[in-house]
């Protein structure tokens, strides 16, 4: 039989309503991660979240998000097998070398399967994926870092920053500050 | 088999050519059916999609837009046999299209360049080429109307706009500011003697327009503007259907069937469970573009017709035409800052005209203003660098890299060819071939023009570095394989994109376009629609 098409206005409504629940779902799973990791969306040992966020945290000097942090440690758990030993000894670098900042303990970090994977952990909540290629994982898309290092002069696109016609303005020099994240 | 009379007009393809052709036989008073090949979606959808591919690939426009089974385009993962495009020659025919409801105005980037009146002259004025079937005075009232029913803004100083020519009527909305970095561009290049100017571009100018918003800057224009500032043909669909268009989807028009008299009489498609359907009508317009037209036009080959459907000149799926670029990705001290404003806001178009057409051709520069993160992280990443060094670096690359396009034109070449491979598709339908070389005429350009040009480009924008494509890459605007002329003998379709075969089939677009300037071709694709839309009009009356 002869098809005619649909209104896609019931199609935008529904999918409205199920963005809507979906961010709130995801709104609320965000508080809940935020205020207790262990209930994050990702099916990850608590104890493993919680090593892999403490070592995010040493690796990169800015809020980081729980869940989003979750979800780069499930892909991290997929990926590398001996994920918790790689874990507590990079931690274990950095506690020795009381660091403060990544740059107290990076370079102290053996050269090979650690230093990759510390790599690895620093290019996935900067790029939002867990590799920069076509079937790559994508952890998040608004939260990946690297839009934060520029969040002060340019829009994560998709997202508007400005109003109609109101982008003229004058070019930012590149010793303006780093906006803080 | 399902026979349904339909409609006195069957357009198929739901893109911005058939949905403006559409609207002004819905307005006259017929009735009008529309099929398309692909699915219809959302714009959330489109968009999340978008969003959800990861950060690597973000410069692939097909992934926000997965191809249907029934109704393939060609996706960036997809090589070799497995591909819809099957392509040979020394360059690569390698489009983009999309196959959906609203068709590839989706992820269009809105510029809206004229042809100058020498771009339609070509053969007269420098003996290489075609001349167009009439004269840019003829074209200059559909522009018009293009850019009211688009909504194109543009420059109302003379000086600014492009053509250089009187118009006959303003454009609906002021241009688009520039970014500082598009400021800054344009006060490089006028050292040079060189002028970038405001691009005219369907995206709403500080006010919104035919229902939809002003542009904020979403910086997404390719491969999706989220909001609709910027004229895609699905924001058309709805209004359509209000004013009595029947859209079908997922329907795959496979066949154009003729009568003993050599007319149209129906068309025939497959739905996605690969049944089929036979749909008959007056008048048929073939609003496919460049590749599928010619593809369909092929496949409908009959005992009257042996070479396909309009195809008695031999010239469908011949002069396969696009504007190949040359990127030149610089690396300057001065930060830019690409990416604040629309994805594509002005251009240097003078460089495209000159008595050098003769000998080669012209080529229009761009500074492309997509924010950079996406194009810097991961080489910013694999320099191993961490802390504060990593944002500096990346914050760095993006302020400081920018592309700088060279859009070349091509001449119409019957060698340049689409025809039907052998590969077969999930329907068992046959994938375009198409072979393809840009010609002498274009990489002699680029040898003794456009480089240098860019090269100083390059150089009065300080750059540290400078890498320049190895090859040529596809603009993603096709044109050719239905080529328009006043002889019938080497020729598609006639001035008004009637087929010259065929007296109730039109096949308007950017398949008959005889040149193609350096500009990008849609707003002339719209213009040949509206004034093939007149004529069908004017048919329908009997006139």
């Amino acid at each position: 039989m002869t098809r005619q098409s649909k209104d896609p206005n019931g199609t935008l409504m529904m999918s409205r309503r199920g963005i809507l629940l979906g961010g709130a779902t995801l709104f609320a799973g965000s508080i809940a991660a935020s205020l207790c990791p262990t209930l994050s969306l990702a099916a990850v040992d608590a104890g493993m979240q919680g090593q892999f966020m403490k070592l995010s945290n040493l690796l990169i000097q800015h809020q980081l998000s729980p869940a989003v942090g979750a979800r780069i440690a499930e892909g991290a758990t997929a990926q590398y097998k001996n994920l918790p030993q790689m874990l507590e000894a990079i931690i274990t670098i950095a506690e020795k070398n009381k660091a403060t900042q990544v740059e107290d303990f990076f370079a102290d970090i053996p050269e090979g399967e650690l230093k990759d994977f510390a790599l690895w952990v620093i290019a996935a909540w900067y790029s939002g994926s867990s590799s920069d290629k076509r079937d790559a994982t994508v952890f998040t898309y608004e939260e990946a870092l690297t839009f934060k290092t520029t969040s002060d002069i340019l829009t994560i696109p998709s997202y508007g920053i400005s109003g109609p016609n109101l982008w003229t303005r004058p070019n930012l020099p590149l010793s303006a500050p780093m906006p803080t994240f | 088999m399902v026979t349904k009379t339909s409609a006195d007009v069957v357009i198929v393809g739901t893109g911005v050519v058939g949905v403006v052709i559409a609207e002004q036989l819905l307005d006259a008073g017929h009735s009008v059916l529309m099929i398309e090949a692909g699915p219809r979606v959302s714009r959330a959808e489109v968009v999340e999609n978008w969003r959800n591919a990861p950060l690597g690939v973000k410069g692939d426009t097909s992934v926000a837009y997965p191809s249907r089974p029934w109704a393939p385009h060609p996706m960036g993962n997809e090589k070799g046999d497995e591909a819809y495009l099957q392509l040979s020659g020394p360059d690569s025919y390698a489009q983009t299209f999309i196959r959906y409801a609203g068709g590839s105005t989706w992820h269009w980037a809105g510029t809206s360049w004229r042809l100058t009146p020498e771009d339609m002259r070509l053969k007269s004025l420098y003996g290489v080429g075609r001349d167009w079937a009439f004269d840019y005075d003829t074209l200059e009232p559909y522009y018009v109307r293009t850019e009211n029913k688009l909504g194109i803004c543009g420059p109302s100083d003379p000086a600014l706009q492009w053509p250089r020519v009187a118009r006959s009527a303003p454009y609906p909305m002021p241009h688009l500011p520039f970014s500082p970095g598009e400021e800054r561009f344009t006060e490089i290049a006028r050292t040079l003697g060189y002028n970038n100017i405001p691009v005219a571009q369907a995206r709403n100018s500080g006010m919104p327009y035919d229902g939809r918003p002003a542009c904020c800057a979403n910086n997404n224009c390719v491969p999706v503007c989220p909001v609709a500032a910027k004229y895609d043909a699905e924001t058309a669909l709805h209004r359509l259907e209000k004013k009595g268009a029947t859209i079908l989807v997922d329907s795959v028009v496979y066949k154009v069937e003729t009568n003993a008299q050599n007319k149209i009489e129906a068309v025939h498609f497959y739905d996605q469970h690969k049944e089929t359907h036979r749909i008959d009508g007056k008048l048929f317009v073939l609003a496919c573009n460049g590749l599928e037209n010619p593809k369909l036009l092929l496949m409908s080959k009959d005992d009257r017709n042996p070479n396909g459907v309009a195809n008695s000149s031999d010239q469908v799926g011949r002069n396969m035409m696009d504007h190949p670029q040359l990127t030149l990705t610089v690396t300057t001290k001065e930060p830019f800052w690409s990416g604040i404003g629309p994805v594509v806001n002005s251009g240097i178009m003078e460089t495209s005209q000159g008595s050098f057409r003769s000998e080669h051709a012209g080529a229009y520069f761009r500074y492309n203003n997509f924010a950079r993160n996406r194009f810097v992280t991961f080489a910013a990443l694999k320099k191993g660098l961490v802390g504060k060094a990593l944002d500096e670096e990346i914050r760095r690359m993006t302020a400081c890299t920018a592309d700088i396009v060279a859009a070349h034109e091509v001449l119409p070449d019957p060698n340049n060819r689409l025809t039907l491979s052998d590969k077969t598709d999930w329907l068992g339908l046959p994938k375009p071939h198409i072979h393809y070389d840009v010609g002498e005429y274009t990489r002699k350009s680029a040898e003794v023009y456009s480089l240098p040009i860019g090269k100083r480009i390059a150089e009065a924008m300080g750059a540290t570095d400078v890498k320049i494509s190895p090859k040529f890459n596809q603009s993603k605007h096709i044109m050719g394989g239905t080529i328009m002329g006043n002889d019938a003998s080497n020729s598609v379709v006639d001035a008004d994109c009637r087929a010259h075969d065929h007296e109730n089939l039109f096949i308007p677009g950017g398949g008959a376009m005889a040149s193609t300037a350096c500009g990008n071709s849609t707003i002339t694709m719209v213009a040949l629609a509206i004034k093939a839309g007149d004529a069908i009009v004017d048919q329908m009356r009997g006139a």
